[in-house]
């Protein structure tokens, strides 16, 4: 019985659903779009198990939820709250039911929707929450869960985006191919920054993050098969994480612990979504363009096609490193790429990368910085220097099981 | 086996709607529901459903009076068949969602002739 609806069946149609209907009643409507769809979820609990599964469960959804927001329109109608002539075109637009369910369709208004919500309008912690509110299914407290926030931020951040979207309404409909095209990389930057909430996230259990991580990957996947999105620059990003995914089975021990790269059994890798990724990089590679993307998916890559730690083409790495670092200038990427000359050519060259580098305070304070420090100094034989910065990355760690693994990594041997 | 009608009632004070379930809860819930309805397979006569609101009818025009408050009926009704009341409670509590805060079930025996 439950196996006919997939596993994330109702968080997936509540996307769908809330697109669809945002669309053809307008984004003003937002709210009152989210109560139907979750009424008419409601209503599938309580009457599919006592009756059956309809055949077409999306079709039942959609009108049962086109139902309630007709109503509801109606009710603001008659209560004064809603001008007759604004609703009057939302609720013809409701009767073209039949058609409209048709699944093109369904994935263009679920795109259409996340171009909406990637307004720069918006600042981009609020785009986020608003991606997992309206087109991923979280409700606020799974939210504030997997941002490691409040209930109480979510709602300030989901306001304001509402806020924005209520003051300027722009329809799905009416976003122009310029509009759309302009919005494209702040999209894949909010999936990209969804994915690595959850991908680099320390704090919380591994099914969680592994959920945001997902979810990015459904709404990149969505993006790069459709012709709005499908760019090199998506595909890198589609790519990466796969590549990314691929690995994040292998990276706990058995108790919940983290495991360092070299400490990891390959064969727990997902050799699946290796291969999807390596061939969503090819078709990254067909165009000219050369994006921060292809250069983390290139990393990503050369971890998952090396047979082992030690075999792992370090060359190649530091050049995406380099390449990363110009296209996308970060401090943690020139540290990264220490770490990776490190294993090339030895703690010493690698010390020589960050020679000299300044870093901003965020990573001068973080765990990250402090322990790559004392590796490369214990491994050079500076004892004073290993242990100063050992003891920092022990302090700064987010959590237990980072500092388990930094005192077994940072052991002086 | 007798059978059973199960009225789901609110409790006093209770309010049994409670917080709006998320779609990852309610999938949860269909996931259980459907769990409960194979394990007790042979009871369940009749899953019943929701009840709305509903007026006493009587030969004459009502009295004024207590009325049964129907809308006291928060939740629905079913019909289990089982060999004993304990049984029929055993099989109702089980039931995800019937008996939750703020509301229980009433388990009453239906006597048929025979």
């Amino acid at each position: 019985m439950t196996s006919q609806l997939g596993e994330h069946f109702f968080r997936h149609e509540y996307g769908r659903l809330v697109s669809m209907l945002v669309r053809r009643v307008g984004v003003r409507h937002l709210a009152a779009v989210e109560d139907a769809v979750q009424a008419a979820l409601l209503a599938a609990v309580e009457s599919w198990p006592r009756s059956a599964v309809p055949e077409n469960p999306s079709a039942w959804l959609y009108r049962v939820a086109h139902n309630q927001i007709a109503g509801e329109l109606r009710r603001q109608i008659r209560r004064g709250e809603l001008a007759q002539q604004h609703a009057r075109a939302a609720l013809d637009s409701t009767n073209d039911a039949p058609g409209a369910v048709l699944a093109g369709d369904v994935r263009d208004d679920f795109l259409r929707m996340l171009f909406v919500s990637c307004d720069d309008a918006i600042p981009v912690e609020s785009q986020l929450v608003l991606a997992l509110k309206t087109l991923c299914g979280f409700d606020v407290r799974e939210i504030a869960e997997r941002l490691f926030t409040t209930e109480s931020n979510v709602y300030k951040r989901l306001g304001r985006a509402r806020a924005r979207l209520r003051e300027v309404p722009l329809e799905l409909s009416d976003l122009t191919n310029e509009q759309l095209a302009s919005r494209l990389a702040p999209v894949r930057a909010v999936l990209y920054s969804l994915f690595t909430e959850g991908y680099l996230s320390s704090h919380a259990e591994g099914a969680i993050r592994r959920e945001l991580c997902d979810e990015a990957r459904r709404l990149a996947a969505v993006l790069a098969e459709h012709p709005l999105g499908a760019t090199p620059e998506t595909f890198a990003l589609l790519a990466l994480m796969y590549l990314h995914s691929a690995r994040m089975p292998a990276r706990q021990d058995g108790s919940g612990g983290l495991l360092l790269l070299e400490e990891q059994d390959r064969a727990f890798w997902d050799q699946d979504a290796i291969q999807l990724g390596l061939s969503w990089l090819a078709r990254a590679a067909e165009g000219d363009v050369f994006s921060r993307y292809h250069a983390e998916a290139g990393i990503a890559a050369e971890h998952c096609l090396a047979p082992s730690f030690s075999e792992t083409r370090w060359e190649r790495i530091v050049e995406c490193y380099a390449l990363l670092e110009r296209l996308a200038p970060s401090a943690l990427h020139t540290l990264n790429r220490a770490v990776a000359v490190a294993e090339w050519r030895g703690p010493a060259q690698g010390l020589a990368v960050i020679d000299g580098l300044e870093p901003p305070s965020w990573l001068l304070g973080s765990y990250l910085w402090s322990a790559v420090l004392a590796d490369l100094h214990r491994r050079c034989g500076h004892a004073a220097l290993a242990a100063q910065y050992r003891d920092a990355a022990l302090r700064s760690a987010p959590c237990d099981a980072v500092r388990t693994t930094l005192e077994r990594r940072l052991r002086v041997r | 086996m007798p059978n059973y009608l199960c009225l789901q009632r609110s409790l006093p004070g209770g309010d049994a709607l409670g917080d709006k379930p998320s779609p990852a809860q309610m999938q949860a819930m269909y996931t259980k529901f459907n769990e409960w309805r194979e394990k007790f397979q042979n009871n369940l006569v009749d899953l019943g459903g929701k009840l709305g609101g509903g007026r006493l009818a009587t030969p004459a025009p009502p009295p004024d009076g207590p009325l049964i408050e129907v809308k006291e009926l928060v939740g629905g009704y079913m019909i289990v068949s089982a060999a004993s009341l304990d049984e029929a409670i055993h099989v109702a509590r089980g039931c995800p969602g019937l008996v939750c805060p703020g509301s229980g079930v009433e388990v009453i025996e239906i006597h048929t002739p025979g």
